[in-house]
């Protein structure tokens, strides 16, 4: 294995080079999903049928909540890579858990937020307004429940192995996948939140 | 302890919270639907440029010219098929 000394660790071998490029390609892609779930979204906003309209269910107070656990937590694998990079093994598996925690939180809330919407009346079967609306809610959240996991299995792997060009590769691509889930996010409480409630 | 919070992640978070507070004011004040979407545009793009540039790292490697164009043709798909849909099944009749 060829090992490149100039380069952080996490590029530090061809491999590693492609699998961070090969990410991206799989966020453009992922970025071209999201878009297809906004489109129906916005195509069906306003077909409510008999059920609840947006302005009736949004709450305020748990979108806010959320929107700062989500930026909060994009903010601290930011810090968790940082340290990677000096080398602080301790520091870096602190920030990422501190990650998980308020992505924990923030998957807790947007629970409470579904079980909210199943009592006035907004379930999938509702209208296409609300089939649409919990279909991309839902897809956000299944990406950060599948985060929750892979997180979880990268801090026992940093934990046993400690910082090498494979942990820190994966660490990496995690915190890619992260900052796109948080960006996703802005666009929900920006164009389905806000524009709902506005 | 200081290194461990570099500035420039410092500061793209005070920035990406004040273009949350931004975005919130189409909520708290009283505005038309055509100035309150033009915020949330902009306040949406911006952030997710700063979220792309500042924490993804996304022009710092050799490959950076492939990957902003992954994502920048991931991009123009996405708008295309928003506004493409909008214009033939919304806007149109309206």
């Amino acid at each position: 294995m060829k090992i490149n000394n100039t380069q952080p660790l996490e590029y530090s071998t061809e491999q590693n080079q492609l699998n961070i490029l090969g990410f991206w390609v799989f966020l453009g892609a992922e970025i071209m999903l999201f878009a297809t779930l906004f489109t129906s979204y916005f195509v069906y906003e306003n077909r409510v049928g008999n059920g609840p309209s947006g302005a009736e269910i949004f709450e305020l107070t748990p979108v806010l909540i959320e929107t700062i656990l989500l930026l909060t937590s994009s903010f601290t694998i930011g810090l968790a890579i940082n340290a990677m990079r000096l080398n602080r093994k301790k520091a870096m598996l602190t920030f990422l858990a501190v990650t998980l925690v308020l992505g924990l939180a923030f998957l807790g809330v947007e629970i409470y937020e579904f079980t909210h919407y199943y009592h006035v009346g907004a379930t999938l079967q509702t209208s296409a307004f609300t089939g649409m609306l919990l279909t991309t809610l839902g897809t956000h959240g299944a990406h950060v429940t599948f985060g929750l996991v892979w997180g979880l299995f990268i801090f026992i792997q940093i934990k046993k192995n400690g910082l090498t060009p494979a942990t820190t590769n994966k660490s990496f691509i995690f915190s890619l996948y992260w900052h796109f889930l948080d960006v996703v996010w802005i666009f929900i409480f920006s164009f389905i939140y806000l524009k709902g409630m506005m | 302890m200081k290194e461990l919070f570099p500035i420039k992640q410092v500061n793209g978070f005070i920035f990406s919270m004040l273009l949350t507070v931004v975005a919130l004011s189409v909520y708290f004040l009283d505005m038309s639907f055509e100035l309150g979407m033009t915020i949330l545009l902009i306040t949406a793009f911006v952030q997710a440029a700063v979220q792309l540039v500042i924490f993804m790292h996304a022009g710092e490697s050799e490959d950076k010219k492939a990957i902003y164009t992954t994502t920048i043709y991931g991009l123009i798909i996405a708008l295309v098929t928003v506004f493409g849909s909008l214009l033939a099944m919304v806007w149109g009749y309206m």
